[in-house]
Order: C-alpha cells, then sequence, then structure tokens
C-alpha cells in the first residue's frame, strides 16, 4: 500500500522552527525550515541529524518549500542550505524570496549581537542560499520534477504567504503555513479550491481561540497611542522590520488623516524603508481595498510617517517611533527605550512576542526596576502595553478551511498541545475525518489506496458501445477484458486481442457440475422437462433444446443421463464456461431445487 | 516500581514525548557509575529503554538506542575491563541482558527491531574502543553475515554504517573475516545501497587493495554506463577493470527515471568527494572521468547523440534535468585539479561553454557553471615560453567574453550575480595577465559591469561594487571618458562608490563599497595614495552616518588599517616591515595624531564607542585600545591636563554614552585626545562589551526576576508568536 509520512522536526506540538518532513509517492519534501525564537543554542534549529542520516541531503530531499518570510519558518534556511549542505531548490513566492533576507539579515544581526557570533551565518551565505530559491506565482502548478508538482494559494498572514498543496500523481497533500481567514487592513483572506487532499497540514496557534473583533483591538491601539500623543507623551513601538510594522503603520496613517493630528511619526531604520518598497512592488498580493485605490494612492506611501533620525530622540514634544528589534534586546530600540523610561507621560506598546530574558519580557511581565549593564538600575515609570495584532486564523477560521479543503485527514502543527486536542475532537466530530497532532520527531503515516491509471483499446470501448448503452458518468459499468502489464504500463483489451498480442493459443476452460433429479421417465424427457421449466423461469436467455437431446442456455450445455445404479434417478450434467460463471452457478442450484411436477 | 506500568510509564504525562525524551536524559545522567547501573538494572530501567528504542518520536528512539550503548560501555568498564570471552559467560549481568537483546533483535524479522540493533552497535563501535568490543564483534559478526543471506537485505543503511563503523574501529584492523564481509556486502547490495559502502572504505586508512579495487569499481560504474552509452565507436580505454558498466547498473539506469538520476548523482557526488581525498585510488582514471562527466552534460543538454539503446534512454531520462546537471558541474569543476589530454580539455571548455550560453540553463546551473569554468580557467597551464595564458586558454576567453557580457544583461538578477561574481574572480587572478586585460578590454564588460552599479536589484548592485572595485585595482576599469584620461576615471569611480556609500537605500551596496575601499587602502591603490587623507576623511565622514551596523564595523575597519599604515601592525616583528618601530618616535607620533585628527578619526571611533551595535562599539574600543598603546609607551605629546578641550571633548562623550547626538567635535587637538583616551576605562568597556546581551539576559538574577514577575501573570502573550 502506498503511504504518506509526515515528520514534524519542529512545530510539532510546539510554536516555533516549523520544519515538516512529508514523504509521499516515493518524494520528500521538507516544508519550511525556521529557528526558534525562545532559543539561542542548538535548539534553535530544528535536528537536521534525522535526515542527514540518511545519506546525502540533496539527493534525499526533492525540494524544499518555505510557507512565508516569518523567521519561526525560514530562519534556519542558510545554515541548511550553505553549512549542512542542502543544494537542491527552495520553493517560496515571488514576495518571500524578497523579503526572506531582510529578515534573515536581521537575524544575523541579533545573534551577533546576542552571542557575540559574528559569522554565523555570513551575507553572502544569505546571498547564495537566496539563489537556490525557484519563485512561485499563486495558483501556478510548478513541476518540480516529472512527479512531484506543488501549487501556491494565497494564505493572508503576511505579505507573500503562501499554502501549498504537493502532488505525486494522485496524492496530495495540502500544507497551510500560518493563515488568516479574515482580511486585514492590507491582507486579504486566505482561501483554497475543494482540493480534497490526501491530508491537510494546518496551523493551530489560535486552536480554541474565537477571537475578538479585530477593529475593537485596533480601536483599543488608537486610544492609547492618541492619548499619550495629547498628553505631549512619546510612543514607542518595537517592531521586527516587517510584517505587523507595515499594518500598524497604514492604521496609525489613516487615523493621523483622520483626526489632522500633527506629532510626527517615525520609523527608525532603513531596511523598513526597503519592506515598504516591497509592499508598494506587490501591491498585487494585498487586499482588494488596497488594490483597487492603488491606481490614486499608493497606501504605503505614508504622508505622515518619516525616517527617524537619532537625534529625534531627544527632541521635544510627543512623537510616535517605530523602531527595531522587536523584544527591546539591544539596538535602536532599546536606546530610545533607555531614555524615554523614566517619564509617565510616555508609552511603550509591544505589538508582538518577547523572549524570556529580554527587556521586553521584563517590562510585560510587569517588572520595574530592570538591572542594565554595567551595574545600572534603570527605572521604568513609562506605561506598558501589550497588543497582539499577529493575523492567524482562528479555531472557526481553521474549520473553515477544513470545510473549503475537504481532506481526508488533518493533521495539526504549530500550536501547543492541549489546544490542538480541544480542535482535533472538534475537527474530527464535525468532518468524520482522522485528525493527527504529531509531537517533534513523531511520524504519521497514512496508507492511501493508489489510483493507477489502465489505457482502454478502442475496439473494447468500441464493442462496449455496440451493446447499446451510452455511458454514464456518475454509474460505474462492468467491463471485461485482459489486463495487459507490459512495460510499466496498464492495458485493458479484449481477449482477442490479448491473445494475439501475446501470442497464445486459447484454452476453453468449462465448469463442470452433475445434479441428481429423481425422475423415473427416459432420459430425453428428462432433458424436455428441464428444456420447459428453464425456457418458463429464464424468459432473458436463449434456452434452446438442441437435436441430440442436450439443452443450451447461452454457452451452458446440459445433458440428461441415467444413474448406473439407480434407474428412478437422472444425472444432469451441467458445464457451463467462465463467462458464464454466474448463470452457471444459478442454473445448477435451481436445477438442484427439482422440476415442478408435469401438469 | 520505579520504571514499571505502574511508575512513569503508567503516568498521563508519559503520553508526552519530551516527558519520555526528558526521562532518558534524567537516566542518562545518572548512569555514571558502576553502582548505580545495578540500581538501575534491578528496578527494570533497562527494560523500559528497550521498550523506548521503538518510541514514536525519533528523537526518544534514538536517545535511548545512545543510552543502552553508554549502559553498555558502563558495564564493560567495571570488572571485565579486559578481553571477556565473546561467549559472554564472564560479561556483567546488565551488559549481558543488552547483548542478547541485540542478538535477538537482529534475528527477529521486523525491519524496524534490526534496525534498532544495528543502530546501537554502530554506536557503541563508533565510541568505544575498549578491547571487550572485539569480543562483542567475534560473538555478533555471524548474525550480522547471516542479515547479508536475506533477499532483501533488511536495513541496509544501517547495515552499511555498522560495517564501516567496525573498519574504523580497531576491531577491524584485527578481523581479517571483516574483509570479506564487506567485499560480499558490496556485491550483494544494489548500486544505488552500496555507493555510501564503497565511498565508505575507499576512505578507510588500510584495507586490502583488492577490496579497494571492488569498491572504487562500484562507484565508477554509473560512469562507466554512461560512457559505454555515449560512445559512437570504440573509443579510448575506459576505466580500469570491473567498472564495466555491468547489466545490474544499466538495469537500474532502465528502471526509472528517478532511479537513474539517483544513481548518477549519488556517484558524481561521491567521486567528487574521493578526488579530494590523500587516499584516493591511483592511478586516478582522470581521462575517462572527465569523458564521462563531459558526456553526462551533453545527454543532460541534448546535445549528445547516442547511437546505442542505453544512450537513447540516457538521453531522453537526462534531458533538461537540473539536479543531474548541477552535481556533474561540481564534478566537473572539481575534476579541474587534475589535468588532462588538450584534446578534453577543450571538449570541457567546449560544453561549459554550452551551458553558460544556452537559455535553458535554470540560474543555479549557470552559477555552477561559473564556478567550473573559473575552476578550469584558474587550474589551465601557462604557456611554456612566458607566464602568460597559453594560446588553447586564450582562445577560449575570446568566446567567453561575449557570452559573460550577456549574462551580465540578463534578465535574471541571479544570472547577473553570478557572472559578476566570476568576473571578480577572475580578474582577482589574472588582472596582470597581458592576453587577459587585452581581451577584456577588447570587450564591452567593464562598461557594463558600470552599469550595474545601478542596477534594480541591490544583491546585484553589490556585486557590482565589487567588480569594479577590482577591475579598477587593475587598472581595468574604463569608463565612457576614454582611456586616455586614466585621472578622470578613477577620479570619477571613487565619486561614484562615494555616492553610493551616501545614497544607497540598501545595506548590500554599501557594504560592498566599504570592503573596496578598505582593500584600495590596503593595496596602496594609485588614486588612493595621491590624497590619503582626504580619501580617509570622506569614507569616514559618508560611514559614521550609516544606518547599517556593519557599514559602521568597516568603516572602523579601514580606520584601522589606515591607523597601522600610520604606526605599524600591532605587535609586528616582520623583519621586513617597513612598518615604524613598536612605539613610535615623539615627533612621528605628534604628526600621526595630528593626521588622525584632521581625518576626523578620533570623533568617528569615539562616538562609534557608544554605538547601539555592540560589534560596532567592540571595534572602536579595539582601535582606540591600539592607539593607546601605540602612543602610551614614549610618552606621547605633552599632557594636556584639564584643557578646555579636554573638557568639550569630555562632555561630547557623555552625551553620546546617554545615546544622545550633540554637535559635531569639530577640529580637535591631539593632546587632547590623548588625554582623554588615558582617562578612560577602554579595558573595562571592552571587558564588558565582549559579555553579549545574552550574558545579561541569562544571569541567574534576570532569570529569578523573570520566573518572580511571572507568577500570576496570564499566558496571553505567550500564545502570540510571529
Amino acid at each position: 500500500m502506498p503511504e504518506i509520512r509526515v515528520t514534524p522536526l519542529g512545530a510539532g506540538q510546539d510554536v516555533g522552527r516549523s520544519c515538516i518532513l512529508v514523504s509521499i509517492g516515493g518524494k520528500n519534501v521538507m516544508l519550511d525550515c525556521g529557528m526558534h525564537m525562545g532559543f539561542s543554542d542548538d535548539r534553535r534549529f530544528p535536528d537536521f541529524s534525522y535526515i542527514t542520516r540518511n545519506g546525502r541531503l540533496t539527493d534525499f530531499l526533492d525540494c524544499v518549500i518555505i510557507s512565508h518570510f516569518h523567521l519561526d519558518h525560514c530562519g534556519a534556511l542558510p545554515y541548511f542550505s550553505e553549512m549542512v549542505g542542502y543544494d537542491g531548490p527552495i520553493y517560496m513566492t515571488q514576495p518571500t524570496q524578497a523579503i526572506c533576507p531582510i529578515l534573515l539579515e536581521d537575524y544575523r544581526k541579533i545573534a551577533v549581537d546576542k552571542k557575540g557570533e559574528a559569522n554565523f551565518f555570513t551575507s553572502q551565505m544569505i546571498k547564495d542560499c537566496m539563489k537556490k530559491v525557484v519563485a512561485v506565482h499563486l495558483h501556478q502548478t510548478v513541476q518540480v520534477d516529472d512527479e512531484l508538482e506543488i501549487k501556491a494559494y494565497y494564505a493572508g498572514h503576511v505579505l507573500g504567504a503562501a499554502m501549498f498543496q504537493i502532488k505525486v500523481g494522485s496524492e496530495s497533500v495540502v500544507y497551510t503555513g500560518d493563515y488568516n481567514m479574515t482580511p486585514d487592513r492590507h491582507l486579504g483572506a486566505a482561501w483554497i479550491d475543494k482540493c480534497r487532499p490526501n491530508l491537510l497540514i494546518t496551523e493551530s496557534t489560535y486552536a480554541t481561540t474565537i477571537r475578538d473583533s479585530k477593529r475593537c483591538r485596533e480601536r483599543d491601539f488608537l486610544k492609547k497611542v492618541h492619548e499619550t500623543v495629547e498628553r505631549g507623551g512619546k510612543v514607542l513601538i518595537p517592531v521586527f522590520a516587517l510584517g505587523r510594522a507595515q499594518e500598524l503603520c497604514i492604521l496609525l496613517e489613516t487615523f493621523w488623516e483622520r483626526m489632522d493630528l500633527k506629532a510626527p511619526i517615525y520609523f527608525s531604520t532603513g531596511l523598513t524603508e526597503k519592506a515598504n518598497h516591497y509592499y508598494k512592488l506587490f501591491i498585487p498580493w494585498t487586499n482588494q481595498k488596497i488594490r483597487k485605490t492603488f491606481v490614486q494612492r499608493n497606501m504605503f506611501e505614508f504622508k505622515h510617517i518619516k525616517a527617524f533620525d537619532r537625534a529625534f530622540a531627544d527632541s521635544p514634544g510627543p512623537m510616535v517611533v517605530f523602531a527595531t528589534p522587536g523584544m527591546l534586546h539591544a539596538g535602536q530600540s532599546l536606546q530610545i527605550f533607555r531614555k524615554w523610561a523614566g517619564s509617565e507621560r510616555n508609552m511603550v506598546i509591544m505589538p508582538g512576542y518577547c523572549v524570556q530574558g529580554t527587556v521586553g519580557h521584563k517590562i510585560l511581565s510587569g517588572q520595574r526596576k530592570l538591572e542594565m549593564e554595567g551595574r545600572q538600575v534603570l527605572e521604568v515609570k513609562m506605561q506598558v502595553e501589550y497588543m497582539s495584532f499577529s493575523a492567524h486564523a482562528d479555531a472557526k477560521g481553521i474549520m473553515q478551511l477544513v470545510g473549503q479543503a475537504e481532506p481526508e485527514n488533518v493533521l495539526l502543527v504549530h500550536g501547543e498541545a492541549k489546544k490542538m486536542e480541544f480542535l482535533k475532537q472538534k475537527i474530527e466530530q464535525e468532518f468524520r475525518v482522522s485528525c493527527y497532532m504529531p509531537a517533534n520527531g513523531e511520524t504519521v503515516t497514512l496508507s492511501t489506496s493508489p489510483s493507477i491509471p489502465v489505457g482502454i483499446s478502442l475496439g473494447l470501448l468500441k464493442r462496449e458501445m455496440a451493446q447499446g448503452l451510452l455511458p454514464d458518468a456518475k454509474k460505474p459499468r462492468l467491463l471485461h477484458g485482459t489486463l495487459i502489464m507490459k512495460d510499466s504500463n496498464f492495458r485493458l483489451v479484449s481477449s482477442e486481442q490479448a491473445l494475439k498480442e501475446l501470442g497464445l493459443a486459447e484454452h476453453q476452460l468449462r465448469f463442470t457440475c452433475r445434479v441428481h433429479l429423481h425422475d423415473t421417465r427416459k432420459e430425453q424427457e428428462t432433458a424436455l422437462r428441464v428444456y420447459s421449466h428453464l425456457k418458463s423461469v429464464l424468459k432473458d436467455h436463449c434456452v434452446q433444446h438442441l437435436p441430440d437431446g442436450s439443452v443450451t442456455v447461452e454457452s451452458i450445455l446440459i445433458q440428461a443421463a441415467a444413474h448406473s445404479e439407480d434407474p428412478s434417478t437422472k444425472v444432469l450434467l451441467v458445464s457451463w464456461t467462465y463467462q458464464d460463471e454466474e448463470l452457471g452457478s444459478y442454473l445448477t442450484s435451481l436445477l438442484k431445487k427439482g422440476l415442478p411436477q408435469a401438469s | 516500581m520505579l520504571f514499571g506500568e505502574s511508575g512513569p510509564l503508567g503516568g498521563a504525562a508519559w503520553t508526552a514525548p519530551t516527558v519520555r525524551s526528558g526521562w532518558l536524559q534524567g537516566l542518562r545522567s545518572l548512569a555514571q557509575h558502576p553502582g548505580a547501573l545495578r540500581f538501575l538494572a534491578d528496578c527494570g530501567a533497562v527494560d523500559t529503554i528497550f521498550s523506548l528504542q521503538g518510541d514514536s518520536s525519533l528523537f526518544v528512539a534514538s536517545a535511548a538506542g545512545q543510552l543502552l550503548v553508554h549502559i553498555l560501555a558502563l558495564a564493560m568498564r567495571g570488572p571485565a575491563e579486559g578481553h571477556p570471552s565473546p561467549q559472554g559467560c564472564d560479561w556483567p549481568a546488565c551488559a549481558q541482558k543488552i547483548v542478547c537483546h541485540v542478538e535477538d533483535s537482529l534475528r527477529s524479522t521486523a525491519t524496524l527491531q534490526v534496525t534498532q540493533a544495528l543502530n546501537v552497535l554502530t554506536t557503541t563501535f563508533g565510541h568505544c574502543h575498549s578491547p571487550w568490543t572485539q569480543g562483542l564483534w567475534v560473538r555478533l559478526s555471524p548474525l550480522v553475515a547471516c542479515l547479508l543471506e536475506k533477499d532483501p537485505i533488511p536495513a541496509s543503511h544501517s547495515l552499511v554504517d555498522l560495517l564501516l563503523s567496525v573498519a574504523r574501529s580497531p576491531v577491524g584492523s584485527s578481523d581479517c573475516g571483516l574483509w570479506e564481509t564487506l567485499a560480499q556486502t558490496l556485491s550483494h547490495l544494489s548500486p544505488t545501497q552500496a555507493g555510501p559502502l564503497a565511498l565508505g572504505i575507499l576512505k578507510l586508512q588500510d584495507c586490502p587493495q583488492a577490496l579497494k579495487t571492488q569498491a572504487f569499481g562500484v562507484l565508477l560504474q554509473p560512469l562507466a554506463c554512461v560512457l559505454k552509452a555515449a560512445a559512437q565507436a570504440p573509443g579510448p580505454p575506459g576505466f580500469p577493470e570491473g567498472a564495466t558498466g555491468d547489466s545490474i547498473t544499466v538495469d537500474t539506469f532502465l528502471s526509472s527515471k528517478s532511479a537513474c538520476v539517483g544513481l548518477l548523482c549519488q556517484a558524481l557526488a561521491h567521486l567528487e568527494l574521493l578526488q579530494l581525498l590523500p587516499q584516493r585510488p591511483s592511478p586516478w582514471p582522470q581521462a575517462p572521468l572527465l569523458r564521462a562527466a563531459v558526456a553526462i552534460l551533453r545527454f543532460c543538454h541534448g546535445s549528445a547523440a547516442p547511437t546505442s539503446d542505453v544512450g537513447g534512454h540516457l538521453c531522453a531520462v537526462l534531458a533538461g534535468c537540473v539536479r543531474v546537471q548541477r552535481a556533474a558541474l561540481d564534478f566537473l569543476g572539481t575534476l579541474s585539479q587534475g589535468t588532462g589530454p588538450q584534446e578534453l580539455v577543450t571538449q570541457v571548455f567546449a560544453v561549459l561553454l554550452e551551458y553558460l550560453t544556452s537559455p535553458d540553463s535554470s540560474p543555479m546551473v549557470l552559477k555552477k557553471a561559473f564556478q567550473a569554468t573559473l575552476r578550469w580557467l584558474l587550474g589551465s597551464p601557462k604557456a611554456p615560453s612566458c607566464c602568460d595564458l597559453d594560446p588553447h586558454t586564450q582562445l577560449f576567453l575570446g568566446e567567453l567574453l561575449p557570452v559573460l557580457r550577456k549574462r551580465l544583461c540578463s534578465p535574471c538578477w541571479e544570472a547577473r550575480d553570478s557572472g559578476l561574481e566570476f568576473l571578480t574572480q577572475v580578474t582577482r587572478h589574472w588582472g596582470g595577465q597581458a592576453a587577459f586585460r587585452h581581451a577584456l578590454l577588447a570587450s564591452e564588460v567593464p562598461e557594463l559591469t558600470g552599469q550595474l552599479l545601478r542596477d534594480p536589484e541591490s544583491y546585484v548592485r553589490a556585486s557590482a561594487v565589487t567588480a569594479t572595485g577590482q577591475l579598477s585595482s587593475w587598472g581595468l576599469y574604463a569608463t565612457p571618458t576614454g582611456p586616455e584620461h586614466p585621472e578622470v576615471q578613477q577620479e570619477s569611480l571613487f565619486t561614484e562608490l562615494l555616492h553610493i556609500l551616501s545614497t544607497d537605500s540598501e545595506g548590500f551596496p554599501r557594504r560592498a563599497v566599504m570592503h573596496v575601499f578598505t582593500q584600495w587602502l590596503k593595496d596602496g591603490h594609485a588614486d588612493v595614495a595621491e590624497d590619503l587623507e582626504q580619501f580617509v576623511a570622506r569614507v569616514l565622514q559618508a560611514a559614521s552616518q550609516d544606518l547599517d551596523w556593519e557599514v559602521r564595523a568597516q568603516g572602523l575597519e579601514l580606520a584601522l588599517v589606515f591607523l597601522e599604515q600610520l604606526l605599524g601592525q600591532p605587535g609586528s616583528r616582520c623583519p621586513y616591515a617597513v612598518a615604524l618601530p613598536e612605539a613610535a618616535p615623539p615627533a612621528t607620533l605628534a604628526q600621526v595624531l595630528q593626521a588622525l585628527c584632521r581625518v576626523q578619526l578620533f570623533e568617528f571611533a569615539l562616538r562609534a564607542l557608544f554605538d547601539c551595535d555592540r560589534p560596532v562599539a567592540q571595534k572602536s574600543c579595539d582601535l582606540l585600545l591600539f592607539l593607546k598603546a601605540k602612543a602610551t609607551p614614549c610618552g606621547g605629546p605633552q599632557e594636556a591636563g584639564a584643557s578646555p578641550d579636554v573638557v568639550s571633548v569630555e562632555a561630547a562623550l557623555q552625551r553620546w554614552q546617554a545615546g544622545e547626538q550633540g554637535q559635531p567635535l569639530g577640529e580637535l587637538e591631539p593632546e587632547a585626545v590623548m588625554a582623554v583616551l588615558r582617562s578612560m576605562d577602554l579595558e573595562g568597556l571592552r571587558g564588558m562589551l565582549a559579555k553579549s546581551s545574552d550574558h545579561m539576559e541569562k544571569s541567574p538574577q534576570s532569570l529569578l526576576q523573570d520566573m518572580l514577575a511571572t507568577v500570576g501573570v496570564l499566558g496571553e502573550n505567550e500564545a502570540d508568536c510571529y
């Protein structure tokens, strides 16, 4: 039986370092190659030793697919391709290909800063890795090789995020990556057609949550920023260069415009200018509203948001600053934070996840006295707010996607075990499909029924047509023929043609059976009685009484003979060919019941 | 009780693989001395570990296997150290139990169990080199040999690993039967399975020549098949005996496309690795390998005209196969280390040119074709009479440069980038060769390279910067102004690069500019030397305002080169160095400091000292310490005391430390700067900067604070990931 095997090396009952191995139809595919934000030792990357032991990586893996540019989905890629030694193709969408290096550079910087790892992976490695990338368009079927094909679907979540269908022959798997089923300010909702895959691998970050309306969270955010600016305070928003930053920018820009606010908004990093450039470039990937208004005004041409200069941090008066890195562990965001932390008029808004140990994590957990380097103590008087803007599908959205794709099985990744358990039950109940949630390193094996294409000879089809029955797509029909397997091809032909092709002589195989009847009459009379009985029962069949006294029904021959020992018993010899097996068996059982008494 | 069903196995937590993994880790730290071992064995822990070998989680199963090896080694370290009998009657009970379990598994009909046993043994022979492993092998080798008689051989991959592990261990050198087993395995396995074993055998230090020949034959088989399939007529001698393209290999080739592609890629990769090893087989069949690589590339490209059936099949299967193309180009590149008959080398260049020209070459294939071409070009022999390029290479260059020119105009950024990288490399090596210079200047390549400085793709701009920098170092960068005014050109390239440094919106090109400038300074580029101070001042000024930390760090690198040129290498002892003595005489030092003030190096370095990006601050600290060390021994200029200059510098430092920008310092007095440097605790600062931010975040105190703060806080924000 062919099977599909799935092993998460990361993101199995966990969030971070997504990396899922799929074996399908003899092909091996790696879905995402991410890193874990929470670790800075060996655990930051998936454990690739489990695949390197299968021989050379490039020989073992047929391709790597990256769903989107977030580091927990692509952060280990340069390490994997340039240091572990994978030399095969990497597939991702065009925006992901363009933006990935920015994030990887960001990550490199963090690694250098946090661990002093200057040669963690170099810029050259990032570039060499990106050169292995093959960009795919949405809904375009890409042939990885003769048997393996992939197709990308829109996933929302972040710019360029995609779900991927992986197909080998008639078997297929869909991997969602991260997705969002509700459109947000700059992106549309995820969509997939009814592709009925054997398996749907879906993220389950918000497996148990029905999220409150995003509008509410946005209103809350704007209110807080507005209040701070109104009272002359400064707002710091530490962000990663990409993703959420752009959404918040649009939010503030529109709000500033509507309220006619004058306080300046700054972006602290050169990287984000580049990011905005890409958002402009990949307008087709954004949502309908942005695409529609694009001609009059590009949403990403910000009127109120300007580049930040280090000197601005000391200017008096209110302002809003987006600064990297997002976890306040180093760099510019930390520098600004140290300046502004002392005043209760100011506010810091953390829009994302913070790793334990970082300043971001500390202030979110309520710490107000932070020990900084050189034994300095920083007293945090500014307001600290946490705002979640992550764009994942909630439980409702996940169910909606399962309904859309109609998979035979579902597998949950990228979530916490407890929450997955709940969703698993819900999916199994509602859709009556099996749902799996393997931990990292656990393999799920699914058997699939293979569909083997068989060619049918024209002659056979014509003969079938000649019987007068028109084909009906919805009704399966029985077709007799001979299956020839030759040169790894399957063909169904008529038996005559098969004999001819294979150079074989025909042999007739007949089944025979004896039926004992109590009948004192002569054999000829018994035969005649059999004839009359069958004639009356089998109205649709051709029943004949031959001159030699035997009776035929189609290919079935019935002869009556006297019993050697018991003259009151007659023996009926029934013989039939395998084509009339069904009728033959029926007749014997009929005759065994005896003949009706002559009237 | 501790380890059975009523112990952990019965607990609900046991269903979580992380718990099982943690349990194994705990056990491993427990099993450190024989006493602990007895306790574990008596409590039934070993049975639980046996069961965990088949765990649903790869990580748990693997950890269980490793723990078994650890326990076995520990048990054998005790009283039985030495040469225990193979029968095992004098083995400790715990070891006996594990070995019996391994034996049972090896006899099992379930492949999974056989694999587990083989993996345990592989680790054992890989890690334990005590004499008892010999007894273990004597005891188990008959069972392993039995596996070879099965058809198909179960767990062949793990079996190969085990045999190689034994062969590499001391056991291998003393067991003659092992070589027979290896030979037998080689002939029993399918070509694809035998490849890794063959390579492993050839890597062994001492093994019988006959076995090596057999193994080499296995690796060469696929290429021998290709050669046979590609032959038009009985050609030159092929591979040595034993590698003639046997029927099994041919069958694999014909069975399916993926089998054919897989086998070829594997063979090419293995031979590539082998070629680099000192113990590679000798004589090395360079010529037939070259012919085979060329033939494969032609099959892939569709330019081969096969006459045989197998050839036709290969043509159909390999046409356009990127995977084989990549592997074959890598292999061909490695073969450039050897030589070959001229007629063959010409074929190599011809096929490389085909790939470089072909519009069907994928970006990755093109990159590999450029890399292979570079290796062949640099490996090509010099003409005997002079030190210039030989005529064949010159001829090839004539054909190559138009292709390169075309690639530099490719719509695909990867192609343009690979072309530029190639140009940079080839110029670095051949910039001084008259024939190359002539050919390059006659082509439009330098002009095009200049145009690519304005490429829309930042990676390409960065590569163009590096390439023009390299060309200019050799006086090969031509601009439309014409060759009659070299000084104008040079000025214009410097200005252009400086413009990129100050205005390019992306980091890669700006970093590349800094690298080029540093290299120019190191090489004493004529136009840099013309007005050194002016050059350094302008570059540092641009770099100091850059948002990219690597540009600022590279700025400090350039500053350090400048300093070294003025003051001599740090700790330089080279008798030929033109550098000044270790401590420069005061008069010279004063001049140097004046110069440093003029180029505003101090302001740049002192600002960088408090840079928000740690690597920049670290570099600056190193630079200032170097300067301080050079200046201090001889007393330096007169103490400046608390002159107004010193006060203003110190005030500025405080502002920068607080993260403020402040006004530029303007003209500085060297005395004031030195006084400030002397008063600063640069060593302390260096110590602090050396501790990365992880040091603060991971400190026990930080952890404790976090734990205390987290108590009672809801887990709302932990769910929000990226």
